[in-house]
């Protein structure tokens, strides 16, 4: 039997992806907010024994190619022509999403549609007509409610025995805007009952977290909550993962003796494992669920509201803060999501602006060292000023790369209360990859600059960098190693520092002053190759090549010139 | 109401309160940020209400055909509304 395709279309953030995890049992990306998915994902479906496969089409508000998302949905659906398509339709927004649509049964393959958050729609006081709007809409028309699972196995039947009897194959000529939300506003007016409901929390909340000013005092709590609460939660299991680590490496040590095998074993797999686990995944968990959160709810899209009028001053607008913060936590998904942006200038401008935002793994730097050796202020003061070089750095960008930046045009999602089955699957996908991608080049790491130690090599390489972190920087000579290091994974240079110190425990080996030079060091010196290949993929090697020279001698500068200025003053 | 108050108000959308009320009359601005607009359902005789404003150069938020848009400052100033009494 031939495979049937199915193929997953509807507005930005309705859930798409949600039923396309719940029918593939894939992880696609989900948050709440528009613009998540921005390329289609494939995934395998067995439906009563056929094997069906599941396209996630990027969100899209109509079929006009006004944008690269819209352009990807549209060519599917009229070049691959789907044996069905699913249009998945937000039932507390239905007008507005019935003009997909109309425009989707124009385009002549069959479809079903899937009325999702009908429970949302109920809360919000609209009660919607199912069997009506499949009577005028001429397609059959499923509610679902895609968080609980409920009515999936429903629209998956609907769809092969819609997509088995075939049907209507010739597209209608495209009618004008106007002819179809007009009559997207008959059917919507036709099939919904509504009831008047008391005001809503949301709006309530709203009223505060959007507010002019209080908005802003919000924002800033949110932001420092988020810190604090990283900082203390990584900080307790760090201390408690390294006091293991090392009384189990001093058992083993006893167990092994002495000897070449030993050494490698030890000080270079036991030792790469314990830096790795105790320094570098206490931070990184912690934070990956403090954004799966802050997506999750719903806040993400009230902060680029707010932040609109800051960020218009550098050349972009409010929905560019969404990639930012983003940036906290990796910046190469960061980069990619820089597609929410809708010309190749603001999308450029963002993601030069995203690799300069200290990512989960520059953070473990900025807590693990500065946070917990120097005071949990100056790691507070380091992010401040990243904000500041940012705002400075996107001004000079904005000048240089001129052009009138387009206005905000975003949908609010409504307030969701985060589910805690995506934060723990967040948590889960996050601390998967770090064993299996980012453990096995720190052990290799960790086993080969122990090796290079052990043949005597150390000193040289750092003597060649010496002038430049002894002399410029006022850095332990070693530094320049890890440093090096740190270009495949930015935690590496922090994680190769314990392994060569012999210690996690920095106060005793670097001065205060050392440990904020080489967190600026980190926090700016180069993307890490990961960046730089997806810099790349987005922007061509020319660009990313560019920005990642750029940063080099960015770095070096503002952590010379920080060392002296924070020596002479503070240290 | 005074007298004038019964005559239409025709202003920029740049212009409304929070909790005001109006028809859309024109789109105008480039051809990429009118089709964003209009797709996403602000076509001329659609009425949409005035859910938040911000600072003097900030955005607002819109609710048009029961979603909710939050449009920056020069885009909310391209759009022509008469105001609903």
């Amino acid at each position: 039997m031939r495979n049937m395709r199915i193929a997953l279309a509807g507005n930005a953030n309705v859930g798409k992806s949600t039923i396309f995890n719940a029918l593939t049992g894939l992880s696609q990306h989900i948050g709440n907010w528009p613009g998540k998915t921005v390329e289609k994902a494939e995934g395998k479906l067995a439906f009563k024994g056929r094997s069906i496969s599941v396209v996630d089409l990027p969100g899209v508000y109509s079929l006009k190619p006004y944008s690269q998302e819209e352009e990807v949905a549209r060519e599917y659906v009229r070049a691959q022509k789907p044996d069905v398509v699913i249009n998945v339709v937000d039932a507390s927004v239905l007008e507005r999403n019935l003009f997909l649509t109309l425009s989707l049964i124009r385009m002549g393959r069959p479809v079903v549609v899937a009325l999702n958050m009908v429970d949302v729609a109920e809360r919000k006081g609209a009660k919607v007509d199912a069997k009506k709007l499949s009577r005028m809409l001429g397609v059959p028309v499923v509610p679902v409610i895609a968080t609980r699972s409920i009515g999936l196995e429903q629209l998956i039947e609907k769809a092969v025995s819609e997509a088995d009897k075939g049907g209507k194959c010739r597209p209608l000529r495209e009618k004008s805007t106007e002819k179809v939300y007009a009559d997207a506003e008959r059917i919507a007016r036709e099939c919904i009952t509504l009831t008047i409901v008391r005001p809503q929390l949301e709006e309530r909340l709203d009223s505060v977290l959007m507010h002019r000013y209080a908005g802003y005092f919000f924002l800033v709590l949110a932001a420092a909550l988020m810190f604090f609460t990283v900082f203390s939660i990584g900080d307790w299991a760090s201390r408690i993962l390294s006091g293991g680590f090392s009384s189990t490496k001093a058992w083993l040590s006893g167990i092994l003796g002495e000897g070449f095998v030993s050494f490698v074993l030890l000080e270079g797999v036991f030792e790469g494992i314990a830096a790795a686990m105790s320094v570098a995944l206490p931070y990184l968990i912690p934070f990956a669920i403090v954004l799966a959160i802050l997506e999750d709810s719903g806040y993400l899209a009230r902060m680029a509201f707010l932040m609109d009028t800051f960020m218009r001053k550098i050349g972009l607008h409010g929905k560019a803060f969404i990639p930012m913060i983003l940036g906290y936590g990796c910046s190469v998904p960061a980069c990619i999501s820089c597609r929410i942006m809708e010309t190749q200038r603001e999308r450029f401008l963002s993601a030069f602006l995203v690799t300069l935002v200290p990512c989960a793994a520059r953070s473990v730097i900025i807590m693990g060292l500065v946070a917990a050796f120097v005071g949990p202020e100056w790691a507070a003061f380091l992010y401040l000023f990243n904000m500041l070089i940012i705002a400075v750095l996107g001004r000079i960008a904005f000048r240089a790369l001129p052009g009138e930046p387009m206005g905000l045009i975003m949908e609010m999602p409504s307030y969701k209360i985060p589910s805690i089955g995506n934060i723990v699957k967040t948590a889960w996908l996050k601390a998967n990859s770090f064993l299996w991608i980012a453990l096995p080049v720190i052990i290799v790491s960790t086993v080969l600059i122990k090796l290079v130690e052990f043949v005597g090599l150390i000193s040289p390489i750092s003597g060649l960098l010496s002038p430049i972190t002894v002399g410029w920087l006022g850095l332990p000579a070693i530094a320049g190693i890890t440093l090096i290091f740190g270009v495949l994974r930015k935690e590496l240079a922090l994680v190769m520092l314990a392994a060569l110190m012999g210690t996690a425990d920095f106060g005793s080996v670097l001065t205060p002053l050392q440990m904020m030079t080489f967190a600026i060091v980190s926090m700016y010196y180069i993307p890490c190759t990961a960046t730089i290949a997806a810099l790349a993929k987005e922007f061509g090697w020319k660009n990313s090549l560019a920005i990642t020279v750029f940063e080099v001698v960015f770095a070096l500068l503002l952590a010379g010139v920080a060392a002296c200025v924070l020596g002479a003053f503070f240290f | 109401m005074a007298p004038e108050g019964s005559r239409a108000k025709v202003v920029r959308l740049s212009d409304l309160k929070g909790g005001d009320s109006a028809t859309v009359l024109l789109v105008s601005g480039g051809r990429a940020a009118r089709g964003r607009l209009m797709e996403m359902g602000l076509t001329p005789g659609t009425k949409i209400t005035v859910r938040h404003t911000s600072t003097r150069h900030g955005p607002m938020e819109i609710c048009v055909r029961s979603s909710c848009l939050a449009l920056g400052r020069g885009i909310a100033e391209k759009i022509v509304v008469e105001v609903s009494k």
